[in-house]
């Protein structure tokens, strides 16, 4: 280091300027508000911290309440199993994927319309989304979703919320859901080469010969990281959840990620709440890990080529 | 249409009755199309029925009592307008034939539905937007603690949030896009791995941890707080969004510039960062969108009704007056939904720009 030239040491000064310059401001917000929560679940997840949001001791009685003394922990694990997989395999794959074949298959003004109506829900806030259910599942006869049943078809009136509420969380995250699904899934559809369409045609295969064999191939890499990103986002999103039903009636459509947020901000229990994420947490951290290998790493990774700062 | 070509190379002496063959195919085609989207239209009735029944109630609703009726009478109108033009729009493709369809179609449905609804429609309803007190005037005292505020304030707030959040994440995204995109540093590879951990990890799940580190801070229950922890959560999203957009500009342009004596300091402002304009807008908009429509976290973590960001007041009002009065919930949710919708119909073609290690989102 003592003979280092001049030009070398000033070469390293701005090497080191220019990292806190560009990166410094986003590694210090990435600290404190991503990396300190985690570190500080982590820690409060042994801790007894409840209403007072003092900390008194460190203790495993949290973990041993998850896993011996809570009835309706295991109850919602159930009502996540069934919200995470229906709403997967119904709308945020499978429906997304024909929404993907449809409007790609008619013509683009037409194709653009309908994904931009697909996308509505996901571009108004929550809260209207919300509101919008409830206008629909309303159980008296002003209800949206009565109006049709009564007058159009002639059925009697239902009262969705209450009856059926897990349906109608389902129903509601599905068309959020099917959205990002269909945005990937055409992107994909798309950049299939133009010619393996015709060379198709010309060889005699109908439609669904060419969804069979040339869309289907393409699309293998685009479903899995679906698959897996939709699973992480519906195991931790309750947002829709808490607005429409509010978890209830009861708990009965409270989902784990939900569970967690309502014994920390309802019943103050906190600790536990940090605990019941931790898994989450844990299940996030592989998840990531997972879908990063599906990326596209060697174009991510590319290394840049000028040297010099 | 290639493949009915086919058998007339193997059996030339068959006759074909082109005229009626091409007939077909496109008799065929038509048809196919027409069923697929038959079926969209379907699909997406209740998606479009629910955002058009908000807007009917808020301009019709009286205290008391929804109309059902305009709601289906615009639909009988609008409906067949819709049909029409699509058939229209399948069958011709000359444009001056479609305009000139959309245009007599749409003056037919106005003046249609002034003559059957328009003495149904009132503006009673936004009266919220003058007159501060409304929640109160209905139900003689707010339930959710004490008096409500107005609905401005809520406004400004959402407003300051979405800005300066935005704001934040267009300048700290594309630094840290460009650095990670055109720099070579120490442990490169390992720091973009862990970035896409982070991406990809949800943030939702720390909500009790940031909620307390708010707290310690003293950063809870202020708009301060609540953006900066919304800009961090979403940030790897948006740095590796600037990032694919930074990959996608040309080397030469920089290197060229560097030989002319910039640094790359120089070269990143005046040089690359003009190249990315269309990133910036994307990730600009993309992110006012997301802070307008922010609600678990806001509901989480401010709590005076003066910092009630409209998400916040649109709650309470409709969990106050739900019951009494639909007309103003209903309009209350158009106004607080129209910046969000308006920028996203106008800056769609930018949104779609996005895409993050070959993914678009």
């Amino acid at each position: 280091m003592r003979a280092m030239p001049d030009f070398a040491r000033a070469q390293q000064n701005r090497q080191r300027a220019n990292f806190a310059l560009f990166l410094g401001p986003a590694l210090v917000l990435l600290v404190c508000f991503f990396i300190a929560p985690v570190v500080v679940d982590l820690g409060l997840a042994f801790t007894d911290m409840g209403r007072t949001l003092a900390v008194t001791g460190f203790t495993l009685d949290n973990f041993e309440r998850m896993a011996t003394r809570d009835s309706r922990l295991l109850a919602s694990l159930g009502i996540t199993a069934i919200f995470v997989l229906s709403t997967l395999a119904v709308f945020n794959v499978t429906f997304a994927l024909l929404l993907a074949l449809v409007t790609t298959a008619v013509p683009k003004a037409f194709g653009a319309f309908f994904q931009a109506v697909w996308l509505l829900p996901r571009m108004s806030p929550s809260v209207v989304y919300a509101l919008l259910w409830a206008w629909v599942v309303d159980p008296n006869e002003r209800g949206l979703l009565n109006q049709v049943l009564v007058h159009v078809l002639g059925l009697p009136p239902v009262d969705l919320r209450s009856n059926q509420p897990l349906l109608t969380i389902i129903l509601a995250n599905g068309f959020i859901g099917a959205s990002l699904g269909m945005i990937i899934f055409t992107s994909a559809i798309r950049s299939i080469p133009e010619h393996l369409f015709h060379a198709a045609r010309a060889d005699g295969a109908g439609s669904l010969a060419i969804v069979r064999h040339i869309v289907f191939p393409a699309m293998r890499w685009p479903i899995s990281y679906m698959t897996i990103h939709q699973t992480l986002s519906l195991l931790v999103s309750f947002e829709y959840i808490l607005l429409i039903t509010g978890g209830g009636p009861f708990y009965d459509t409270t989902v784990f990620s939900l569970y967690a947020y309502r014994r920390a901000f309802e019943n103050g229990q906190y600790a536990y709440g940090a605990a019941l994420s931790l898994i989450l947490i844990v299940i996030g951290v592989i998840a990531a890990l997972g879908m990063w290998r599906l990326m596209d790493m060697r174009r991510l990774l590319q290394p840049p080529r000028i040297e010099g700062h | 249409m290639s493949s009915h070509a086919l058998p007339t190379a193997a059996a030339p002496r068959l006759r074909l009755d082109w005229p009626k063959l091409a007939r077909r195919a496109r008799l065929k085609r038509v048809t196919g199309r027409s069923a697929l989207l038959a079926f969209l239209l379907i699909v997406s009735l209740p998606i479009l029925l629910p955002y058009f029944w908000m807007v009917v109630i808020s301009f019709t609703a009286r205290s008391g009592g929804v109309s059902t009726q305009v709601l289906w009478t615009a639909c009988a109108v609008i409906a067949p307008a819709v049909l029409i033009y699509s058939v229209v729009h399948i069958a011709t493709p000359s444009r001056g034939l479609r305009l000139a369809t959309a245009l007599s179609l749409l003056v037919i449905a106005a003046v249609l539905l002034a003559g059957l609804v328009g003495r149904q429609l009132h503006l009673a309803n936004y009266r919220f937007l003058w007159n501060p007190n409304i929640v109160e005037e209905l139900r003689s005292k707010a339930t959710a603690g004490g008096q409500f505020p107005s609905v401005w304030i809520a406004f400004r707030n959402s407003l300051a949030l979405a800005i300066s959040q935005t704001a934040i994440i267009l300048v700290v995204a594309s630094l840290a896009g460009y650095y990670i995109s055109r720099f070579a540093f120490r442990g490169r590879e390992a720091f973009l791995q862990g970035m896409l951990v982070l991406h990809a990890f949800p943030a939702m799940t720390l909500i009790i941890p940031i909620f307390l580190i708010l707290h310690w801070i003293g950063l809870l229950d202020t708009i301060a707080g609540v953006m900066l922890v919304l800009a961090t959560i979403e940030l790897p999203f948006y740095v590796f969004v600037m990032k694919g957009f930074f990959d996608a500009v040309p080397w030469d342009i920089e290197m060229s510039a560097m030989t002319d004596g910039a640094t790359r300091r120089q070269a990143f402002r005046m040089v690359v960062l003009p190249q990315v304009r269309v990133g910036l807008i994307a990730v600009g908009v993309f992110a006012f969108i997301r802070a307008w429509e922010e609600y678990i976290f806001v509901r989480t973590m401010l709590i005076e009704n003066t910092n009630w960001v409209m998400s916040l007041y649109l709650f309470w009002v409709s969990d106050d007056i739900m019951g009494v009065d639909y007309g103003i919930v209903a309009a209350v949710s158009v106004f607080y939904v129209l910046p969000s919708l308006l920028l996203y119909v106008f800056c769609q073609r930018y949104l779609t720009q996005m895409t993050i290690g070959g993914i678009r989102g």
